[in-house]
This record gives C-alpha cells, sequence and structure tokens, in this order.
C-alpha cells in the first residue's frame, strides 16, 4: 500500500459549493456505533438522523420488544426451484452465534433496538458461481411487531444474484448483514413490496471484500413508513459498489433511504444512484447519502446521485447528499440530487397524442425507474424489477378506479 | 368524409393582469382531403386556436362550438379528442424526459387505435417512417423531444402524424426553423399523410415558401382573433406583398401586436 505524504485538498468554487465538495460543512454522521440501543438517545426532529422522519409513527422501534415471531421465511431460486444444496445453505441460528454480528454495528437506535430484541437470524450463505438469483420471500406477520434478521454470506469467489422480497401485511424491525468475500461478484436486490398499513424499519450493514463487486438494490414500492439505512465498510482494495434504488410513494406514506459509504481502503469505487416518484399531497419520500473518504483511502472514486419526480403538486422529497472527504489524493467525489416536476405541458403533450392522463403518469414513471433498472446487467433481475414496477404501476390505476367508485 | 367545424369560437386565457380575450368569433369548416394555409401577424391567436381545438387546458371557451363531425369537441379530454382523430403539429413540441420515443409512439398507436399494433408491422412502419424523414434510427431510443434540434422536432411531429393517421391535422408552423431540404422532407411527409388517409390539414405559417411544397385549397387571414379574410393561393403571394395592416384593428400594426 503506497501512503503519499502530499495531501491536496480540493477548494471550495463559492459560486458553486457542490463542485468540490471538499470544504462544505459536513453532516455525515457522528453517531456512535454500538449494539446496546441505550447507547444512543432516544430519537428526535432534532437529531440530524431523524430531521426527516415522522418519528410518531415508528415510536414503536425505539424500544426493545418481544417479537411476534410471525415473520415467515422461504428461500428458494427465482424460477421456484430448490437451490443447489452445495452452493446456497440456509439455517436459522441464535443471535448471538457468528456470522450474526460480524458486519459492522448498529448506527442508530432503531438498528440497536433490532439487534437487541431479535432472538433467532436466518443465514444464507452462498458459494461458487449460480446460473440464476437466489429468491429469499419474507411474508410479513401482520400488525404485531416482529425483529427479522438476515445474514448473507458470500464466500471469496462467489459469482451469484440474491433477491430479497418483503411481501403482506408487517410492521417489522429488519436486520440485514451482507458479508461479501473477496474477488466475489454479487448483487443483492431488496423489493419492498408491503401491504398498506404496514411499517418496516430497516438496518443493512455491509461489508465488500477486497477486489469484490456488489450491486446493492433497494426497491420500495409499498408500506405506510419504510425507514432503510444501509451501511457499509471496504474489506480491502479494488472493492466496486454500486447501490441503486427506486421508490415510489403515494399519500399518507413515508418511505426513507439513507446510504452510508465508507471509503477505508485505497482505490475503492462506488456509485450510488436513487430515484423516486411521489404521487399526491401529503407523500414524503427522504434521501440521505452520505460518503466518507478516509485518510486510508487515495485512488478513491466516489458518486452518488439522487433524482425524484414530483408527478403531482403538494408532495415532499428530501434530498440530502453529504461528502465528507480526509484525503486529497482521489480519483472523483461528487453528487447530484434534484427535484423535477412533471408539469401540465408534458401530460398535455402526452394526452394529445392519445393517451390518457393516468397512462400518461404511468409511462412516466415506468421511463424514470426503467433507466435505472436497466443498468443492472442481470436479465433475471431487472426483468423481474420491471415486471414488480408494472404491477404496482397496475395498483395505482386500481386504487384511481376505487377513488371514482368511492365517489360515486 | 369526415368534417371539422368551428364555430364562432370565443377563447381567453387567465393572465397576471386578469382575462384575456384571445379568440374574438373564430368560425371556420374543414373538410377531408382539403388543406386550409392560415396565415396572420404574430399574436394574433393562431397557436390560441390550435390549442384550444386540442384541449390544452390553459385556454378557457367563453362561447361558440367545435364539432368533428357533429360531436362536441370541447366536451371531450385533449386524448379523447385525439382518439375522435384530431392531430396538432406543435409550434413548440414539449420535451418529456425519460420517455423514450419507442415507447411513447407504441403507446399513443395503441390508445389512438383502440387496440395494440402487430410488433411486426408496426416495428417496419416505423422504421420506413424514419427512413423517409431522414431521422436516424438512435432517435427512436432517445427520450421524448429531448434535446432534439428545433428541425428534429419537427420532424418528430410529422413521424407522429404519419404514424397515428388522424382525419385531421393541424399544423402550426410546422415549417418554422426547418433549412432548404428539411422543408421539403417535412412537407413529402404531411403530403403522404394526406395521401393515404385523405385527411384534411390546416396549416398555420407564416412564409409562402411551404406551399409551393403543400398546395393549399384555400388560404385564410386570421387577425385579431378571427378570420377575417378567405381567398384562393393567391392570397398568399397578396399577403407576401402588403402585409396584414389592412386587417388590423384601428390604430394597431403588426409592430405593435408583437410588443
Ligand atoms: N397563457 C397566456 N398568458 C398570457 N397571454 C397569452 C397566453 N397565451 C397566449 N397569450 C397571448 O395571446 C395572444 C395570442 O397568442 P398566440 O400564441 O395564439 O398567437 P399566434 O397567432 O400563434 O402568434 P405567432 O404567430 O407569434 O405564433 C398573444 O398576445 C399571447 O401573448
Ligand atoms: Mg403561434
Amino acid at each position: 500500500m503506497s501512503q503519499k505524504s502530499e495531501v491536496t485538498i480540493p477548494h471550495a468554487d463559492p459560486k458553486d459549493p457542490y463542485a468540490f465538495p471538499a470544504t462544505m460543512p459536513s453532516s455525515a454522521d457522528k453517531e456512535p456505533r454500538s449494539f446496546d440501543p441505550d447507547d444512543f438517545p432516544m430519537p428526535t426532529r432534532k437529531q440530524d438522523d431523524w430531521r426527516f422522519t415522522p418519528i410518531d409513527r415508528m415510536e414503536e422501534f425505539f424500544t426493545v420488544f418481544q417479537p411476534s415471531g410471525l415473520t415467515k421465511v422461504s428461500v428458494s431460486m427465482i424460477d421456484g426451484s430448490e437451490p443447489p444444496a452445495d452452493q446456497v445453505s440456509f439455517s436459522r441460528i441464535p443471535m448471538d452465534q457468528a456470522p450474526c454480528g460480524t458486519v459492522l454495528k448498529p448506527s442508530d437506535r432503531a438498528a440497536a433496538v433490532e439487534w437487541a430484541s431479535g432472538k433467532q437470524a436466518t443465514v444464507v450463505n452462498l458459494r461458487g458461481t449460480l446460473d440464476q438469483p437466489v429468491l429469499v420471500r419474507v411474508d410479513g406477520g401482520g400488525p404485531e411487531l416482529d425483529a427479522f434478521h438476515l445474514v448473507i454470506k458470500a464466500e471469496a469467489g462467489t459469482k451469484a444474484d440474491l433477491v430479497v422480497e418483503h411481501q403482506g401485511q408487517a410492521r417489522l424491525a429488519e436486520g440485514v448483514e451482507i458479508d461479501i468475500g473477496d474477488n466475489s461478484q454479487m448483487s443483492t436486490t431488496f423489493i419492498q413490496e408491503w401491504d398498506k398499513g404496514s411499517k418496516h424499519v430497516g438496518n443493512h450493514r455491509i461489508h465488500l471484500g477486497a477486489e469484490a463487486s456488489l450491486r446493492h438494490s433497494v426497491v420500495s414500492l409499498g408500506g405506510d413508513v419504510v425507514r432503510l439505512r444501509m451501511d457499509q465498510d471496504f474489506g480491502g482494495e479494488q472493492g466496486d459498489l454500486n447501490m441503486l434504488g427506486i421508490y415510489f410513494v403515494d399519500p399518507g406514506q413515508h418511505m426513507e433511504h439513507r446510504t452510508m459509504v465508507v471509503h477505508n481502503h485505497p482505490n475503492c469505487k462506488s456509485r450510488v444512484v436513487y430515484k423516486g416518484a411521489l404521487d399526491g399531497i401529503g407523500a414524503h419520500t427522504t434521501w440521505v447519502g452520505n460518503a466518507l473518504i478516509q485518510p486510508t483511502a487515495p485512488g478513491t472514486d466516489s458518486y452518488e446521485l439522487n433524482r425524484n419526480l414530483v408527478l403531482t403538486p403538494g408532495a415532499i422529497a428530501d434530498s440530502e447528499p453529504n461528502l465528507e472527504i480526509e484525503n486529497g489524493d482521489i480519483i472523483g467525489a461528487g453528487h447530484a440530487s434534484s427535484v423535477g416536476r412533471f408539469d401540465d405541458e408534458e401530460l398535455f403533450y402526452l394526452q394529445s397524442r392519445g393517451i390518457p392522463e393516468q397512462e400518461a403518469r404511468k409511462l412516466v414513471v415506468r421511463g424514470f425507474f426503467g433507466e435505472l433498472v436497466e443498468e443492472i446487467d442481470v436479465p433475471s433481475v431487472s426483468g423481474h424489477l420491471m415486471g414488480v414496477i408494472d404491477r404496482r404501476l397496475a395498483a395505482g390505476e386500481d386504487q384511481e378506479m376505487q377513488h371514482v367508485l368511492e365517489e360515486n | 368524409m369526415s368534417t371539422l367545424e368551428i364555430k364562432d369560437l370565443h377563447v381567453s386565457v387567465e393572465t397576471k393582469e386578469g382575462r384575456k380575450q384571445i379568440l374574438k368569433g373564430a368560425t371556420l369548416t374543414v373538410h377531408s382531403g382539403e388543406t386550409h394555409a392560415i396565415m396572420g401577424p404574430n399574436g394574433s391567436g393562431k397557436s390560441t386556436l390550435a390549442y384550444t381545438l386540442a384541449g390544452h387546458p390553459k385556454y378557457e371557451v367563453d362561447s361558440g362550438q367545435a364539432l368533428l363531425d357533429g360531436h362536441d369537441l370541447l366536451k371531450m379530454t385533449p386524448d379523447e379528442r385525439a382518439k375522435a382523430g384530431l392531430f396538432l403539429a406543435m409550434q413548440y413540441p414539449v420535451e418529456v424526459p425519460g420517455v423514450s420515443m419507442t415507447n411513447f409512439l407504441r403507446t399513443a398507436k395503441t390508445e389512438v387505435d383502440g387496440k395494440a399494433p402487430a410488433i411486426r408491422q408496426w416495428t417496419k412502419d416505423l422504421n420506413d417512417a424514419m427512413k423517409r424523414l431522414r431521422m436516424d434510427s438512435k432517435f427512436a431510443r432517445r427520450s421524448v423531444n429531448e434535446g432534439f434540434s428545433g428541425g428534429e422536432k419537427k420532424r418528430a411531429e410529422v413521424l407522429q402524424l404519419e404514424l397515428l393517421k388522424p382525419k385531421f391535422a393541424i399544423l402550426d408552423e410546422t415549417d418554422s426553423g426547418l433549412d432548404v431540404d428539411a422543408l421539403r422532407i417535412v412537407s413529402e411527409g404531411v403530403n403522404r399523410a394526406k395521401e393515404n388517409t385523405g385527411m384534411g390539414v390546416l396549416m398555420v405559417t407564416h412564409y409562402t415558401r411551404i406551399l409551393k411544397y403543400i398546395k393549399p385549397d384555400i388560404v385564410h387571414v386570421f387577425a385579431d382573433g378571427r378570420f377575417v379574410k378567405t381567398g384562393g393561393p393567391e392570397l398568399a403571394d397578396t399577403l407576401e406583398e402588403t402585409g396584414y395592416d389592412q386587417y388590423l384593428p384601428e390604430g394597431a400594426n403588426s409592430e405593435s401586436a408583437l410588443a
């Protein structure tokens, strides 16, 4: 590992503070990392981490609780077949047993509460090259509060794709540990298709080995309150992390995604791209993207992007990238964030070609997300995702019909 | 045989200074197979007429009628008007980021026809139409109008016209901003569409040069919110020489309409 003595800190352009964010006030979090809930104060809107969160709607996630144990989990290949036993193993183990608790530590109170409340963890171990994605299905256990802990462990040199689908009705505290061995090429995709009334508070803790690549995708399309926080670090040089997110919210829903990328080794690359669509008054989304480039990480290449599309007025999209650069010898660090509107002129244009209003919105949302999904170069995963998005768009139509029916 | 009837149309818009009346009794009948050229000074309300017929929500109809084969267009949503057979090639086509031309065109075709086009035939029709309009096939993958040059946008409008096959097409300055070759290519596209479908055409233009390619049966002068004179193709040449002053209200001229 080469250590360069000269460190050049890029200077900010006062006219464009985002061009070189080095001297931006950093709000990359300084919260503790701990398994003990009491190491974290009770969340309030005054704390940076909880500034955008409707705390009163998820208070039950802040105190250690007795899990209902009703959440169901099953593992298969994406076509429904049995996974090859020599490559995919699936077990339930007590939380105090490795590999539980080996990937980072909880970064906020909700994550520590999940850890302290859970009794058993589900471990999926992967090795070798898999020719189709593994599907982990998580069925919500209804309105009673439950904790679910999932450990995904890819041994060194694994080439595999894994999809986690969340469905049904749930009030779920979830902890996910993702441990990607050296030289692996992995994708993990988490889909939230919760029913109305569901709540989901989760923490993903990711460790990416040397020369390994991970595409980590999060697709949140259902649930009243969904708050997912992703923490990550690298285990060596040449790690390549690609995080992708998609969220779609209706009135009354709050969806929050926080990514914390930590560059702690030289010559690693990270990309974070999250896109959200908001439809209707009171629809609320939050994206906070933190990236920290430590002094130990020269040659870092990091970029994060968040785009929001507001389909109808009255929705709120919070978007906040934070970069903290403690190393001047990097390839790049940048971010962009935007909130765009689907405006009346666009709508009129599509309508004037015969496309009804509702169909026009779908077309725009499908295109907006489709651009991102296309980047997933695993056809069975991207195809699956477009299917999920189409299902969500069709459900929107049903809701629209319901409004019409209710009004009559 | 179809008929588009515009009867004594009065239209206004809400502005910061209050309500502003733009159309002041526009009346016109167009039949299938006819080509009408509409010429008139800037700000006289030609685009307003076009947008009103297409159903743009900004324009408020105060009185009058617009009928397509007796059906009341003004009661329909913009998409219903398109399905009824009306097409507006816009003066300023709108960019719709994130929606690919291919997806857009296929969706529009499906809606207008009431059924999805057979995929093979559709792909062929699309490719052929693009080739004839000298549009590179990569445009199909780009977002609707996004980053298209002025001339490319106009070609894309005519592409849609050819594919959607309306009963009546309103072309709002489709010839503006085109180079000499593009003018010919686009005109040929319009003529082809007309030959294939027998549609009626309302062509808003400021220049007689397009009338060399698209021969109008009738030329109208539109000024101060209404049709003020109707004549044969020769009227266009007269206008070229005399301008619009004689058609404007007392004390006004085409310069002040611009101000
Ligand atoms: N939304 C609006 N708010 C305010 N004024 C408007 C609006 N829309 C149109 N107008 C005004 O109505 C008048 C007619 O506009 P319109 O675009 O129909 O003219 P036009 O005949 O198409 O002109 P041009 O030849 O320049 O294209 C203009 O004075 C214009 O400024
Ligand atoms: Mg105009």
